[in-house]
């Protein structure tokens, strides 16, 4: 009973960071149509701004002084605004030319930019090619123990940041004029244009809403996982990437909902899985979900299955 | 009235003969050539490099059947690569002790040992195949994106397996004891599949090469061809003129799933490499991708030159080694701007000088 | 009415709908062999979703459609064409960066025999059918006047010629029965006559029966036998030209409507 509260705790924590990163995938896609494989690089520079910023301040001292409180919250807010910014950046320069190109040739540029990143960020000038340790911004600890179950610091922080973050997103996408403009965006761009909605904005924003929730992401996962960061091209990343970008499949890819929806499923799935199967085949629960959920409901759990008309 | 007009016009047997058999036997007089002449005036750090590109070559080749020729979206590549590989590395590894006791290379040219890994050849590109066969399977409710990352899926599933595998067993007396499932799960796990002897030579790649490039091109060329091709414009005017779309999105993931599986064979069996998870994951199924799309959708020799050019540039950027992935990259988002049809578009490199009439235009 | 037997075509009620949208509610139409008949209604009225409930794109919810006696509905797309029914669309479909032969090429697909294996071992029987394939594909584009864009890419044809291209492709699947949508949108006047001649033609040389949905009525009152007008999805009047042209509910319809029949310009 224990292990089964603890390991659903531990799903839910994991989940909503899964959630956060599936959000910026199925935003884009919602708008775009396109898999923005880069976002996982996005993400990756969020966990590790958040080090150089600490490294910077001198809280990343192994032996040092336990780092102040606010620490956490100045990292995550550094990385966050960062990665808006290169969101901002890479949508401008890369995508925007090709709006009207093939598919494919997107995926490609993302699959370039996503090259970039993280050999850029292997430069010994940025963050090199060696992992690190990440300091520990948050304390540690056990904040209390219901049944057994230990409710960490860290994984509260998690699912509160998680919670707080969707929450301003689910109120900007459904109860704004922007969001009602990205609605509008993402259900046809000629038809939004012809409204006067400012279709470059709304696609510039999007790309910073969904890189700035990745940053924040990266982040927690760094508290999370802060033994080892891994160095930008390792392909950690890329999977940890994928698996949300299955999340957000699961869930109907374009639909806000369905991406927390299944960030949510996908981390209780890999924490039961091995919790009660094999710890080592974590990746195979996550594409196995994906494979059923898809022939089952080929739009996804929340998509809406469209017909093309002929 | 088709079929009686058909067998009106069947041409002779002294006609076809030559058409039908020529291009296999140059292809393997060329690579006899390539063997024979070439590889011992370049010496051995060029072998490697044209096995490599030949491997290169029949991957994309292979896979432009299916995102090129069908307009399907697999970037699961990698995964039929590997399944071939360790099913190929499988047989002639384990089926060396059997036979001769030891993993060494056995007999000469066409000899024991290369009669074997011919058979772990085949016998890998068929597994790939039927692998080819169930992932095309989800091809039928699936397009797009979806699909793409079912393949994804599919790829990553069998690494993680291929990773959970025990030990190679090199003890002889252990493997004559061990069960045939104790064998196909002894594959080197993480480690990956070490001691496969290397029987990959330049000619083995390029025969190989050879045959896929008969088939796809005679493919190109032919009805059945043009049912593939037809998919990939317009899937829905495919189906109203008959064509089944679902049959043909299949047969080709079978199709290229069977050559990437040979191409996993030789890759096994190729010196200086390992057979390893890792390295058959997404990132080169990417990899291969690029080549396809770099060369042209459809292009049978675009996906060729692409292959080559992106094998050896990695190469050739080596000095450079800290700035090589950053300028491939770049290189890349610059590609996909100056010239998004790739370096032919559709079209065959020799088709590119002749002239199309009435250009675009617009209705009244 | 003719018998039911007598007709190759024969739809028998069908009905889909859309949401709450009912687009096409028991629709009927029997057509005797050799006939050249009209489907018209106002834009929206389900003509084209008709067009694709005959050739399988969606599946009835309701009804039968029978072929020379074969049951259809529920069959895939493919199966349908194969069986004799062959259609063009109104917003052109064609395999715009194959050829102009190769679009032909791919509908006469259907009607081979030799496989997989013959093509890639390229076998005498491949060599025969491949040449009568292009045999038959050349005759066709003879016919519509586009032998000289054989090797052109399809998209890169001129309107006017890129529909008879949707017809000629139509055509090369071996049809009985020949659906037609809304085959001289965007032509002009001449254009238009030499049109409908051609329509003429291949109906009396392949032996063809023909359901034409076209918006200028000059047209359809001059070479459709009978007409059935549907409106909201419903049948509202069937007969003669002379019959429909003076049917209160017909003109009713049209005159509701934002484009009245003899509107000639109708894009995609
Ligand atoms: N796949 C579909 N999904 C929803 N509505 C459809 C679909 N196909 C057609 N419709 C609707 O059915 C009605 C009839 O359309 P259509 O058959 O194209 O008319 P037309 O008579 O102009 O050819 C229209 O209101 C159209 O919007
Ligand atoms: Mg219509």
């Amino acid at each position: 009973m224990t292990k089964l509260l603890q390991t659903l705790f531990d799903g839910v924590a994991v989940g909503s960071l899964y959630a956060l990163i599936a959000l910026g995938y199925t935003m884009v896609y919602g708008i775009l149509q396109f898999s923005n494989f880069a976002h996982s690089d996005i993400f990756m520079t969020g966990a590790w701004i958040a080090y150089v910023v600490s490294a910077a301040a001198g809280w990343a001292v192994i032996g040092g002084d336990t780092p102040p409180l606010y620490s956490g919250l100045v990292a995550l807010l550094a990385s966050m605004a960062f990665c808006g910014l290169l969101g901002f950046g890479i949508e401008r320069l890369a995508y925007r030319p090709l709006r009207k190109a093939p598919r494919l040739n997107v995926l490609i540029t993302a699959i370039g930019i996503s090259l970039f990143l993280e050999n850029i960020g292997q430069r010994k000038e940025l963050f090199g090619t060696q992992p690190q340790k990440m300091p520990q911004l948050l304390p540690d600890t056990t904040l209390f123990t219901v049944a057994d179950v230990n409710f960490r610091i860290v994984d509260l922080t998690v699912i509160a940041v998680a919670l707080v973050l969707m929450g301003v997103l689910q109120w900007l996408v459904f109860r704004t004029r922007l969001g009602r403009a990205m609605r509008a965006v993402s259900y046809n761009i000629p038809v939004a244009s012809l409204m006067g909605i400012n279709v470059d904005r709304v696609i510039s924003i999007t790309f910073v809403i969904g890189s700035t929730l990745a940053a924040a992401a990266g982040f927690l996962y760094v508290m999370k996982y802060p033994g080892a960061l891994k160095q930008p091209a390792d392909s950690t990343w890329i999977l940890l990437g994928l698996k949300c970008f299955v999340a957000a499949v699961i869930g109907g890819i374009g639909n806000v909902r369905g991406a927390m929806l299944g960030g949510v499923l996908i981390g209780l799935m890999e924490m039961f899985g091995a919790a009660y199967l094999s710890p080592h085949m974590r990746d195979i629960y996550v594409f196995s979900l994906l494979i059923i959920v898809l022939l089952v409901r080929p739009a996804g759990l929340l998509g809406k299955a469209t017909v093309e008309k002929v | 009235m088709l079929s009686a007009r058909a067998s009106a016009l069947r041409p002779g047997l002294a006609w076809v003969l030559p058409r039908a058999v020529g291009p296999l036997v140059a292809g393997v007089v060329v690579a006899f050539l390539l063997q024979l002449v070439v590889v011992p005036i370049l010496g051995p750090f060029y072998e490697k490099l044209m096995m490599d590109i030949g491997i290169n070559c029949l991957l994309a080749v292979s896979l432009n059947l299916v995102n090129g020729f069908t307009g399907q979206f697999s970037i699961g590549h990698a995964g039929f690569m590997a399944v071939g590989g360790y099913v190929a590395g499988a047989v002639t590894y384990y089926g060396s002790f059997v036979l001769w006791g030891s993993a060494a290379v056995h007999g000469g040219f066409l000899g024991g040992g290369d009669l074997l890994f011919l058979l772990g050849c085949v016998v890998g590109g068929l597994f790939a195949a039927g692998a080819g066969y169930l992932v095309g399977l989800p091809s039928l409710r699936l397009r797009g994106d979806y699909l793409a990352i079912v393949t994804l899926g599919f790829g990553e599933i069998l690494r993680v397996l291929l990773q959970q595998t025990g030990d190679v067993i090199f003890v002889p007396a252990q493997i004559e004891q061990a069960s045939a499932f104790t064998l196909a799960t002894s594959l080197g796990g993480a480690l990956g599949f070490s001691g496969i002897p290397f029987y990959t030579t330049v000619f083995w790649v390029y025969v190989m090469l050879g045959l896929l490039l008969v088939v796809a091109y005679r493919l190109k060329e032919s009805s059945e061809g043009r049912a593939f091709l037809s998919i990939r414009e317009n899937e829905i005017a495919a189906e109203a003129m008959g064509i089944d779309t679902t049959k043909y999105k299949v047969r080709a993931f079978v199709l290229a799933a069977f050559f990437a599986g040979i191409a996993g064979a030789l890759f096994a069996h190729e010196t200086g490499t390992t057979l390893n998870p890792r390295e058959l994951g997404f990132q080169k199924s990417f990899d291969i991708v690029i080549m396809v799309v770099l060369g042209g959708m459809g292009s049978i020799s675009g996906a060729l030159l692409a292959a080559g050019l992106l094998t050896i540039l990695p190469e050739l950027l080596r000095e450079f080694s800290d700035w090589r992935l950053v300028v491939y990259a770049v290189t890349l988002i610059v590609m996909m701007r100056v010239r998004p049809q790739g370096l032919f578009g559709i079209r065959e490199i020799w088709e590119l000088g002749r002239p199309r009439r009435g250009a675009q235009e617009k209705r009244p | 009415m003719t018998q039911p037997n007598a007709a190759i075509l024969d739809v028998q009620a069908i009905s889909i709908s859309f949401g709450g949208l009912k687009a096409v509610t028991d629709f009927s139409l029997s057509l005797p062999p050799g006939a050249l008949q009209g489907l018209i209604g106002p834009n929206g009225a389900g003509k084209t979703t008709v067009f694709n409930l005959l050739t399988g794109v969606y599946t009835p919810q309701t009804g039968e459609i029978l072929l020379a006696g074969e049951r259809l509905n529920g069959q895939k797309p493919n199966r349908i064409a194969a069986s004799g029914l062959a259609r063009t669309f109104q917003n052109i479909r064609l395999f715009g960066d194959l050829t102009v032969l190769d679009n032909v090429r791919v509908a006469c697909h259907v009607r081979a025999e030799t496989g997989f294996a013959a093509a890639i071992l390229r076998t005498r029987a491949h060599y025969g059918e491949e040449a009568a394939i292009r045999e038959r594909a050349h005759r066709l584009l003879e016919i519509f006047g586009l032998s000289h864009r054989a090797t052109d890419l399809a998209r890169n044809l001129p309107y006017g010629d890129q529909r008879r291209l949707e017809i000629a492709r139509a055509l090369a699947t071996g049809p009985k029965v020949l659906l037609l949508d809304e085959p001289a949108a965007g032509m002009n006047p001449q254009e238009k006559m030499a049109l409908a001649d051609l329509i003429a033609f291949v109906r009396r040389e392949f032996g063809l029966t023909i359901l034409l949905i076209e918006h200028d009525m000059g047209l359809v009152m001059r070479i459709c036998e009978r007409i059935t007008v549907i409106d909201h999805g419903v049948t509202i009047a069937r007969g003669t030209p002379a019959e429909i042209q003076a049917d209160p509910a017909v003109i009713e319809a049209y005159l509701g409507a934002p484009d009245p029949p003899d509107a000639s310009a109708e894009g995609p």
